[in-house]
């Protein structure tokens, strides 16, 4: 429903491969519109002011807090949220990982985890324990305690190098 | 030791989680997921102030904005209101009480307390509408801190009351006085426990839709207990509960702040009978950390009384709980468990303890994981490590001195029996994993290095498998705390389990999925387990909090998994015309036991004999059908329990802690999947690290909450987490069917404790005793500077 206080601009991108052409109010947060106007619910709020990394997204391939950025700033560009991550029912050897290796609990945090992590792992792709702690500094998750996380990300990490296969139960 | 009640299978076994490919994908649901034709967006307006008094509130601004469709503020809410809002623990009877609304209705008692609400075509605008409400306050003088609260002539929060004093009680044991009077040594501390809470990373929510017509009140709730929620939306709303639905989708973390029943539901559904639509209220972050419960914050005295070989024979203690501006649902509840277990896992013969609850302009005071064990933790080893630290004996011959011995189970407490446990066992074998792993070696070297390590201890137990209903009703409780579960086959044999108890990230499908799995004897992807809705699935007692989960939904599901699987095997014997005792199920199949190859039966044919094709093969005299359901009100609660040890580091430049290696022993008795029970210990443990070294709600002089974004509130990052390593024994809870204990709050109670003490043997110069909480960098670089050199003597 539109209200009269608003007044609305176009804006184009590709989220997860789709194109999509809307009509956003100028103040729309990139996350509420992923999250309401594209279906992407699991684009998840933990703080809305860019710290908790719950949000994040690949903009152009680079993490991105969709909570600090505007849809309108977006224009033009490739999103991409968890759902894009799978290929068809094929689970991509980072959420293979986490399954195997109880990387999330309550998962709400996950979403943003994942997609930081394939960021990390497309610069350096053999991340010392060090490296991968410090990949994920900036997402807090409130569950795991990190460990089962960074065990997740270090057998992804040989299973993308190519060095093992990937565990499917 | 290791003790088995059921044999080693699915139950035991680590394996992966049932509920994990909807959460890696983005396909889970929760609560701001869910989306309704005409669903409205609220947002709460909330007091600036700590305590002022409200004259007047104009919201006419606000009804006219194009797109608001309802303002309500506190009289209203009163008038819709049958009840205040409620408070569930009531412990100590002449308790006085705040009986306050949703909405604040004549003073406002601390900053975040909710004034006004507005209902609008979505939040954005919802937003824009608070800015033109216009509250007229009169600002009182904010009572801030403990001793400001108890300050002779303080301002009062309550102008009814005598003082700022809501409850006080002494729970005895033994003579405690006569046990100081002959004791050859007392020690007494003074503690404070910094205000922390469990901020789960999704925050709270609710979407409320009231059918005007027929007043059926529909709720989708980010909630840990559905059953106690639906019940106190009845109470609040004057509606019968047949009325209510209590829809719970994924809970994005709970920690107990989900737990308790808070205002923001009922005005939701308020909105929704005022507009007759759906509306979905999201809190924000900031929102969370002023309206959702805070807790841990307590100073603390205790002391003990002890022979000169380290036996403590008495122990006093008084636990003042700084509560907020009116109660929170679970009221004085973790304060005064904080009392009731101060003596810990000690046989202490002489004890008296005291809560003494005191009303702040602070948030209010609830739940949050570990209730009030970790203070309870806190004083009883910090004031061993200081007895220990009096007599000169390694603080570990002293809590071996004084560990309740395995024959004196049950034990006893002040208020509770213990069930079990092999104590000593315990730290003996944290001892030995210390040693096998060279910790004290590594000090060692580091010192001559010029660098600061140290090594700590704590033990702790925890009270789980909450609890016998009519006992928590004595004690105060005013709802049950039993647990019920059902199970069915379906007619192609598939199994499906309901229960009441919600899924927030504890993994709880796939726990009672391995229950009822390997007491059917089917596979574990034939389970579903199905959860989040008070129309469809049983009833749990209290909610899915008090490390309850597993060990009674676990165990009524055994029951009723028993008697199913009894059923299956007549009509199997029927079908085979064998003799139903000289069957077994495996991996779905029926058939002779040690007749490999011989005649079977699969599920799906039981299934399809009692649903569908039955004449012939069900046995006369039994019913249609495959479901079983079973309570379990258990004789008692059960007491896991276990020893931490850390590594730490001190930078005595800065008063940094890093964290080298973190172990804990622990014992939960039958294990049901050791991967979620590691997990639970580390992120539990993660959180005791928040509380020991940095977490703290902070607030200014004035009343103002100074933590309110992630950048103040310092929640540990996996850079400040170090690695854990769990070590497991198992003594069974016999009075729990399949011998559980839960566990989901061990790694928070015993965190502190242990780093504190590893402080200070990083510094074993200095005469250092470690008495507030959090230990931040500035206030351990304060300790360093001004604590005296340890006497040589």
């Amino acid at each position: 429903m539109s209200t009269p206080t608003r007044t609305g601009t176009s804006v184009s991108m590709t989220v997860n491969g789709e194109q999509v052409d809307r009509h956003v109010d100028p103040r729309r947060t990139l996350s509420d519109f992923l999250r309401r106007d594209c279906g992407a619910t699991g684009v998840h709020l933990g703080c809305e002011h860019g710290v908790c990394g719950a949000c994040t997204v690949l903009l152009d391939g680079r993490t991105a807090r969709s909570c600090c950025t505007l849809a309108v700033q977006a224009q033009g560009a490739d999103i991409t949220t968890v759902e894009g991550m799978a290929d068809g029912a094929e689970l991509h050897p980072l959420q293979e990982a986490f399954w195997k290796h109880h990387g999330l609990q309550c998962g709400f945090c996950t979403p943003g985890i994942l997609l930081t992590v394939q960021e990390l792992l497309a610069d350096n792709p053999d991340p010392s324990d060090e490296e991968i702690r410090e990949g994920i500094s900036g997402n807090i998750c409130r569950c795991t305690g990190y460990q089962f996380i960074v065990d997740a990300v270090r057998d992804a990490a040989a299973v993308l190098r190519g060095e093992k296969a990937t565990e499917a139960e | 030791m290791t003790q088995h009640q059921v044999p080693p299978g699915l139950i035991g076994a680590r394996v992966r989680r049932k509920e994990d490919p909807r959460l890696l994908t983005g396909r889970a649901q929760f609560v701001d997921d869910v989306v309704l034709p005409g669903m409205l967006e609220a947002a709460v307006l909330r007091s600036p102030h700590p305590h002022a008094r409200i004259l007047g509130i104009d919201v006419r601004a606000a009804l006219e904005l194009p797109g608001v469709f309802a303002v309500l503020t506190g009289e209203d809410v009163r008038a819709a209101c049958a009840t205040p809002q409620p408070v569930v623990w009531r412990m100590i009877p002449d308790q006085r009480m705040t009986d306050q609304y949703a909405l604040a209705v004549d003073k406002v008692r601390y900053v975040g307390q909710a004034v006004a609400v507005v209902a609008a075509v979505d939040r954005y605008v919802a937003e824009d509408a608070l800015g033109l409400i216009d509250v007229e306050y009169e600002v009182l003088e904010p009572v801030v801190t403990l001793d400001d609260a108890l300050a002779e002539g303080a301002p009062l929060l309550y102008d009814n009351w005598p003082d700022n004093v809501s409850c006080r009680q002494t729970i005895p044991k033994g003579d405690a006085a006569a046990a100081f009077a002959e004791a050859d040594v007392v020690v007494t501390e003074t503690l404070t426990y910094g205000r922390q809470m469990g901020t789960p990373l999704e925050t709270r929510g609710a979407v409320m839709s009231w059918d005007p017509f027929t007043d059926q009140l529909e709720g989708w709730m980010s909630t840990q207990s559905p059953n106690l929620t639906r019940d106190l939306l009845g109470e609040v709303l004057g509606l019968p509960v047949d009325h209510i639905r209590v829809r719970t989708p994924h809970v994005g973390g709970g920690f107990g702040n989900k737990f308790d029943f808070y205002g923001e539901e009922v005005l939701a559904a308020l909105l929704s009978k005022r507009t007759g639509r759906p509306v979905k209220v999201i809190e924000d972050r900031l929102e969370s950390f002023v309206a959702n419960a805070h807790s841990r914050e307590q100073r603390i005295e205790v002391s003990v009384a002890a022979k000169s070989d380290g036996t403590i024979i008495g122990m006093r203690g008084t636990v003042w709980a700084v509560l907020g501006g009116q109660l929170a649902t679970v009221g004085i509840g973790p304060c005064w468990l904080s009392m009731a277990l101060m003596a810990g896992p000690y046989d202490i013969p002489h004890v008296e303890a005291t809560v003494v609850g005191v009303v702040t302009n602070r948030s209010p005071y609830g739940s949050y994981r570990g209730w009030g064990q970790p203070k309870a933790n806190f004083a009883h080893e910090r004031i061993i490590d200081k007895l220990a630290h009096e007599l000169g004996m390694p603080a570990n011959e002293v809590r071996r001195r004084n560990l309740i011995a395995p024959e004196k189970f049950p034990y006893p407490s002040q208020v509770f029996f213990y069930d079990s446990g092999n104590y000593a066992e315990c730290l003996d074998m944290a001892e030995q994993a210390v040693a096998d792993r060279g910790w004290a070696k590594r000090r060692d070297a580091a010192a001559e290095e010029g660098r600061s390590l140290g090594i700590g201890y704590s033990f702790h137990i925890e009270i789980s498998a909450l609890g016998p209903s009519k006992i928590m009703n004595q004690a105060g409780l005013q709802h049950s705390s039993f647990d019920e579960e059902v199970v069915r086959i379906d007619s192609a044999g598939g199994v499906t389990v309901r229960t009441g108890l919600s899924a927030m990230g504890q993994g709880i499908e796939t726990a009672l999925a391995q229950v009822a799995a390997q007491t059917l004897g089917v596979p574990l992807d034939t389970v579903k387990v199905l959860h989040g809705d008070t129309e469809t699935n049983p009833f749990t007692g209290y909610g899915t909090g008090a490390s309850r989960g597993a060990a009674l939904g676990g165990g009524a599901l055994l029951r009723a998994s028993s008697r199913l699987r009894d059923k299956v095997l007549r009509i199997a014997a029927h079908m085979l015309e064998a003799d139903a005792e000289d069957l077994e199920i495996t991996d779905g199949v029926v058939a002779v036991k040690g007749a490999p190859g011989g005649p079977s039966v699969t599920m799906r044919q039981i299934g399809d004999a009692a649903y569908r094709r039955l004449d012939g093969k069900l046995p006369d005299g039994e019913d249609p059908t495959l479901e079983e359901r079973d309570v379990l009100d258990p004789d008692n609660v059960a007491f896991s329990y276990g020893t931490t040890a850390v590594l730490a580091e001190v930078d005595r430049e800065t008063g940094r802690v890093e964290l080298l290696d973190y172990l804990l022993v622990h014992d939960c008795g039958t294990v049901i999947n050791p991967m979620i029970v590691d997990g639970q210990i580390h992120g539990g443990a993660t959180q005791g690290i928040g509380g020991a070294l940095f977490e703290e709600i902070v607030y200014s002089p004035e009343g103002q909450p100074l933590t309110t974004t992630f950048m103040d509130y310092l929640i540990p990052t996996a850079s400040e987490i170090p690695t854990f390593e769990t070590l497991h024994m198992t003594t069974t809870a016999d009075h729990i069917p399949g011998g559980f204990k839960g566990m989901g709050e061990a790694g928070t109670i015993g965190a502190a404790s242990a780093i504190t003490a590893a402080v200070e043997d990083a510094l074993p110069e200095l005469d250092l005793r470690l008495t507030r909480l959090p230990v931040t960098p500035p206030r351990l670089l304060d300790a360093l500077t001004t604590a005296t050199p340890k006497d040589p003597s």
